[in-house]
């Protein structure tokens, strides 16, 4: 190789560094395990996508701020196949094993509650995100923390609340088998009754119902003034379906889960107008500067809206691990202790804990709204009157 | 009571679902009835043909209805491909039907869990749904939405075709015969291998079609498939293994006793009265609804 030829490659070789993006740090390497097959799989991609998302978003902003050091993100995941037992046991192998700086959250409330032991036992802090049950205050705090307001518990007073205000006097409840709805009705039951509405039909329908006409038709029957069903996303499709089939015309018609979910208005459009469900963010939150972008920034990069329960709760409780690892860094007594104590501004506005849970963010409801999903309750965050 | 029994509402839903449920269980009693291969990935045939229409739909806007021979044709190539890939070894070695009821199984088995997952991969988890054909059209106190209107007529055009094919033309009649009685059809000159081919590609032709019907209703994610698999199997063994009317009138039956336990009951009670039906049955009526029992 002569000298011009030499000369030549170490010019090339200087061209293409600097087109490189160079990590002068090692990366920050993050751990989770996600339900992306089995009974779960079609509930979790709003949970990674928001993961996904804000990892590009902080490695495109020059990577994460540890105290001062900006390192680039990588993920270390793990398909759990919707076992809870399975997401512990790879949490174990995440920390122990795959050695990751920083652990995320899996998806939903039995995977959240098996790897809390884990957390425990290990002494790693955990902001966890997609878990909504009374149980999670049976953990024990210190390691793990819960973001959501979506706590059966507050849910059923404050809809009993959001309904009285509407001068809703009386309800046909549907609910579907499955946990979350149960826990659901648990709650609602006793708060509409202190409430003095009157509960005109209740009925459970299992999770595999094909077809919901029989229970649409004692739903109009009841004539009641609201509609609750506690659905989970597959039922909550064919409920609105039906009931627009059949024509159910109560004041106001409530789906537990499944109306924040993208396909949702996708397959109803207009039809969906007015449907009421559980979230506790929205983009058209203004109070929350960070709404919006993450809102467009989610449609831009996957081309669809975001679960506004989910994916929101998703993306604070990453927001609310970077905010602490860029004070405390890395080391895991030094981050349980920020988390603990601090204050966070997320997508959904301030967040504090006091024990595992947030104490800011009240127990919200959203009401699709043309092509807006608003926050309707409670009326100090509300983005729109419900309609 | 009677009167809300007799409510044109609960009939057109029975028959909407019927309809369906009849489809469904006449893909897979044909692929059982002429291989005894149980297709345990049936549900996920469905939920390809699903996945198959939401695209066509979302990437021309066109109607899904357009695209129904297509979808058939893409359904019965997934047939063959698996007949070549991994079946036509096997049935040629004539052996005995539990053997191929045992590896069929197995291997369908597997056959799910990649369908499922590699759905999954290429276009994520994520719920898909499309608004087709959602006018809701009003006689009296009958309500009826387009889309469930298309998927009534269309699977019953699709099941009355079938059975005319089935009864009228001599490759119809070669496929019963095979399902009676493979030996003795192989006898009289039916060529097994071709009706083999023939039989699987129909069955996921059909399976497609139903799966297409049923994403102008429901949403359609990549595991969405189990429940039709079920629903698939106590239609075919309630109608009788491998008999072609009886799995349709099943499919009917079982609508119908979805629709008229809730009504009845509750709709807690729904799974408890059809399950309970189905072993009821297995235990009363082995052969099926139409079957005769065969002497030992």
């Amino acid at each position: 190789m002569n000298r011009k030829q030499l000369l030549g490659l170490a010019a090339t070789a200087m061209l293409v560094s600097a087109a490189l993006p160079t990590w002068a740090a090692d990366p920050v390497r993050i751990g989770y395990t996600m339900a992306r097959t089995g009974l779960f799989a079609a509930a979790a991609p709003s949970q990674e996508q928001a993961y996904e998302l804000w990892r590009d978003q902080v490695n495109a902003d020059g990577g994460l701020d540890v105290v001062g050091e900006r390192r680039p993100v990588e993920f270390v995941s793990y398909d759990d196949e919707s076992d809870p037992a399975k997401s512990a046991q790879l949490y174990e192998r995440l920390i122990t094993s795959d050695d990751v700086d920083l652990l995320l959250a899996p998806w939903g409330t039995p995977h959240h509650l098996n790897v809390a032991g884990i957390a425990e036992q290990y002494g790693f802090p955990i902001v966890g995100n997609t878990a909504a049950s009374v149980a999670i205050r049976e953990v024990q705090p210190g390691n793990i923390w819960f973001p959501t307001s979506a706590i059966p518990d507050q849910i059923g007073p404050e809809l009993a609340a959001m309904l009285g205000y509407s001068g809703i006097t009386s309800v046909s409840i549907i609910s579907n088998v499955l946990p979350f709805s149960q826990e659901n009705l648990s709650f609602l039951t006793p708060a509409l009754k202190k409430a003095g509405i009157e509960i005109r039909m209740s009925e459970n329908y299992p999770p595999d119902i094909s077809d919901m006409t029989p229970l649409i038709i004692q739903i109009k029957a009841a004539d009641a003034d609201a509609v609750l069903a506690l659905t989970y996303p597959a039922d909550a499709f064919l409920y609105m379906g039906q009931a627009r089939e059949l024509g159910v015309e109560a004041d106001l018609q409530f789906l537990l889960i499944g109306p924040t979910i993208d396909a949702f208005g996708k397959a109803f459009g207009p039809a969906a107008d007015g449907v009421v469900t559980l979230a506790h963010w929205s983009p058209e939150q203004s109070a929350w500067p960070r709404a919006k972008p993450f809102f467009d920034a989610y449609v831009a990069k996957f081309g669809q809206e975001p679960d506004y329960l989910d994916s929101a709760l998703a993306y604070m409780s990453v927001e609310i691990l970077q905010q602490a690892v860029a004070t405390a860094g890395l080391d895991k007594d030094a981050l349980r202790a920020a988390i603990t104590d601090g204050t966070f501004d997320t997508i959904n506005g301030e967040v504090r804990f006091d024990g595992v849970q947030n104490s800011v963010t009240p127990t919200a409801f959203v009401q699709r709204q043309g092509d807006k999903v608003q926050l309707v309750w409670p009326k100090d965050i509300a983005t729109a009157p419900l309609q | 009571m009677i009167e809300s029994l007799l409510s044109a509402q609960l009939l057109f839903a029975a028959a909407v679902l019927g309809a369906l449920y009849a489809l469904i269980g006449l893909g897979l009693n044909l692929v059982y009835g002429t291989m005894r291969l149980l297709n345990i990935a049936h549900g996920d045939i469905l939920m390809v043909g699903a996945f198959a229409a939401f695209w066509w739909f979302t990437l021309t806007s066109l109607s899904p209805l357009i695209a129904l021979p297509l979808i058939a044709v893409f359904g019965a190539a997934i047939g063959l491909a698996l007949y070549f890939a991994l079946f036509r070894h096997q049935l040629a070695q004539e052996l005995d039907a539990s053997v191929i009821e045992g590896r069929s199984l197995l291997l369908f088995f597997g056959v799910s869990v990649v369908t499922q997952n590699v759905t999954a991969l290429l276009f994520t988890a994520t719920p898909r749904a499309y608004r087709h054909l959602d006018e809701v059209y009003r006689f009296g106190d009958l309500a009826m939405t387009g889309n469930r209107i298309a998927a009534l007529v269309c699977a019953v055009t699709l099941l009355i075709a079938m059975l005319i094919f089935l009864k009228k033309t001599l490759f119809g009649i070669e496929i019963r015969a095979l399902i009676q009685h493979r030996e003795a059809a192989r006898i009289v000159g039916v060529n097994v291998e071709k009706v083999q081919m023939v039989a699987i590609s129909i069955g996921f032709a059909v399976t497609a079609i139903a799966g297409t019907l049923l994403s102008m209703t429901e949403q359609t994610n990549p595991f969405m498939g189990f429940r039709f698999t079920i629903a698939a199997f106590v239609v075919i063994i309630i109608g009788g293994l491998g008999n072609i009317r009886g799995g349709i009138i099943a499919g009917f039956l079982l609508a119908v006793m979805e629709i008229y336990a809730v009504t009845i009951f509750s709709a807690e009670a729904r799974s408890i009265l059809i399950y309970g039906g189905f072993v009821l049955a297995i235990i009363l009526r082995p052969q099926g609804l139409l079957g005769v029992r065969k002497r030992a």
